[in-house]
């Protein structure tokens, strides 16, 4: 047997947290670019119990996983970054609330 | 986790601290006379033999410098930014060997203080950290030129950072190793600068682009941007920054020795003094490059790492691939 | 064995402080930074976990990459600090209580007996001896992954082209 030294479930519980704060920030925050950073502090979580559980069972299809979502992430961040840009050129504010010229 | 290990650690990260904090004033000194007698003047001379003491001097004005803390800065990132230059760039050196095995006290050590077994990108980590001390330090000082000095600057790190990864690469598909003790052992018969001489060229220039030094200081120079994004620091921080920047041009320069200069390797001397030869020889042509180019405006520096290096080191990369392949 | 449990209490604390950090901060600039602290934390956890990989990997592209676009971009923009940082009233009650019920939906498959273990299957018996390595990672890379590899760099380019077009200035 090759196990973990620390139990894989603490991994688990802390990839949970980091998520749930995660979630926090992208439901409560304002300010379009601290979602952003939300939404990559979820996407680490979520890299954090790839890799425990690709240890767990020794299969490195787990750390490819990883690497697919840490490049579409970097990918993510350019459009979104570029996207919030060209938003803040146009209305000086980098508000969620107040982006809502489709509203009925 | 015997007791041996960790005094042996201790020692050589003493070793190396001190060599690194001792070897800064000697880098400035022969900077400075170097520069001098190229420009046709002496340099420092009157304090100490040859001027010798003259960067004791600075230093010690710098510390005694009244410490001036602007109103508007961030104080937070003010004291992080010259920090992570520091740590970034002391780091950085505990990969780099300096000489094969020494057997003492009948122990057998090997000199260097680690070797990961992902050395190279342990290295290419550290340099993208190193980034973040010139972009905070630019953007704490709450002022314009210095912001504007720290983005370029970073700009221009992060540009060359990639074209120096990839002319590391076909040192790695060469020797099939990540380790730089594996890449320092792999030339005892030949030097890897005699097959890549182009991947030695192209991270030669990515070197001295990505520690700002001439010709592709714009964003840091005297003469531009007031100061660039050290122009609130002042004593004992400014002096943190100065000791990174000669501390990155060494790690730079020993990461060059190591992938393409033979590392350690040399006829009648032993190891080390060789390492230190060829680093001493490597600090003497980035102040030569520095007495002899003018400076590359910015646009053209990054549109020359871009659009010329970039190319040129993966086209450098794939010929050494189809080379590989086809030698079987 | 002791050494692992003090390491990963370690950065799993800074982990977690830097990321209420990150959520609760009221300067961007700081909550950048912080979540960089939670990246590098989460770096020393992946070396923890033998993935040497893959920790260099979050330390080059999303701590040296990543966060330094964001940050250029909130230093080129000038983002002011929001007057109130969160949202007001009764969003903000409601995103609480979605987020705890996330929490406790994750814990509830964390600590069931066969969630915990990966559903029911054992762990290894032994690791590869070069798990977790670049090698390991470019060989099954280009063989078994090659698919999804190709496809992700043609998604890097459409991110770079769609970058550069979006944060274009439109010259009336």
């Amino acid at each position: 047997m090759h196990p973990l030294a620390v139990p894989l479930v603490a991994y688990q519980i802390l990839a949970a947290i980091l998520f749930t704060i995660g979630v926090v920030g992208v439901l409560v925050r304002r300010s379009a670019l601290i979602i952003f950073m939300s939404i990559e502090l979820m996407l680490n979580a979520v890299n954090l119990s790839l890799v425990a559980f690709s240890r767990l069972h020794g299969s490195m299809d787990g750390h490819i996983f990883v690497f697919f979502v840490m490049a579409v992430a970097a990918a993510e961040v350019a459009i979104g970054l570029a996207i919030l840009v060209a938003i803040f050129r146009k209305k000086e504010t980098a508000n969620v609330d107040d982006v809502h010229l489709l509203k009925g | 986790m015997d007791l041996a290990l960790i005094i042996e650690a201790t020692i050589k990260v003493l070793i190396v601290l001190g060599f690194t904090l001792m070897g800064v004033p000697l880098i400035v000194w022969m900077e400075r006379k170097v520069l001098g007698h190229m420009q046709d003047r002496i340099g420092p001379e009157r304090v100490g033999p040859f001027g010798l003491l003259q960067t004791i001097a600075d230093g010690i004005k710098l510390f005694m410098k009244e410490d001036i803390l602007p109103s508007q800065v961030d104080k937070a990132v003010y004291f992080l930014a010259p920090a992570i230059s520091v740590i970034t760039a002391l780091v950085a050196m505990t990969v780099i060997p300096w000489g094969d095995t020494m057997s003492l006290f009948g122990r057998t050590i090997a000199l260097r203080i680690t070797d990961v077994n992902v050395a190279v990108l342990f290295l290419l980590g550290t340099t993208s950290m190193g980034v973040y001390g010139i972009v905070l330090g630019g953007w704490a000082a709450n002022s314009k030129y210095p912001l504007l000095g720290g983005l370029r600057s970073s700009a221009q790190m992060i540009s060359y950072e990639l074209a120096q990864g990839i002319s590391i690469v076909p040192i790695i598909m060469m020797t099939g190793s990540l380790s730089l003790a594996e890449i320092g052992r792999a030339q005892e018969k030949m030097w890897f600068i005699v097959p890549q001489f182009f991947g030695f060229l192209i991270y030669l220039i990515c070197a001295v682009a990505e520690t700002n030094r001439a010709p592709f200081d714009l964003a840091e120079a005297e003469s531009e941007l007031v100061a660039g994004f050290h122009t609130e620091y002042s004593s004992m921080k400014f002096a943190l920054y100065f000791v990174s920047e000669y501390a990155n041009m060494m790690v730079v320069s020993g990461v060059a020795i190591t992938c393409f200069l033979g590392a350690w390797f040399g006829p009648v001397l032993p190891g080390p003094v060789w390492f230190l030869l060829k680093l001493a020889f490597f600090l003497f042509f980035y102040v030569w490059l520095r007495g002899t180019f003018p400076r590359l405006r910015y646009d053209q520096l990054m549109s020359f790492g871009w659009k010329v290096l970039l190319p040129a080191s993966l086209l450098n990369m794939a010929i050494t691939a189809v080379v590989m392949v086809m030698r079987g | 064995m002791a050494l692992e449990l003090i390491l990963f209490s370690f950065f799993a604390l800074i982990a977690i402080l830097c990321a209420l950090g990150v959520v609760f901060h009221r300067n961007p600039v700081h909550c950048a930074l912080l979540l960089v602290g939670v990246l590098l934390s989460l770096s020393g956890l992946f070396i923890l976990l033998n993935a040497q990989f893959i920790a260099a990997l979050q330390v080059i592209v999303y701590a040296g990459a990543i966060m330094v676009l964001f940050l250029f971009v909130l230093m080129l923009l000038n983002f002011r600090g929001e007057s109130s940082v969160l949202s007001p009233g009764a969003a903000k009650g409601f995103g609480f209580l979605f987020s705890l019920l996330v929490m406790v939906e994750l814990l509830w498959t964390a600590l069931s007996p066969n969630g915990g273990e990966g559903g029911g299957m054992p762990p290894v018996a032994a690791l590869p001896a070069d798990f977790g390595s670049p090698a390991a990672i470019g060989r099954i890379l280009y063989t078994t992954w090659l698919y999804p590899f190709e496809i992700t760099s043609i998604l890097l380019l459409v991110a770079v082209i769609g970058a550069v077009v979006l944060a274009k200035r439109k010259f009336a």
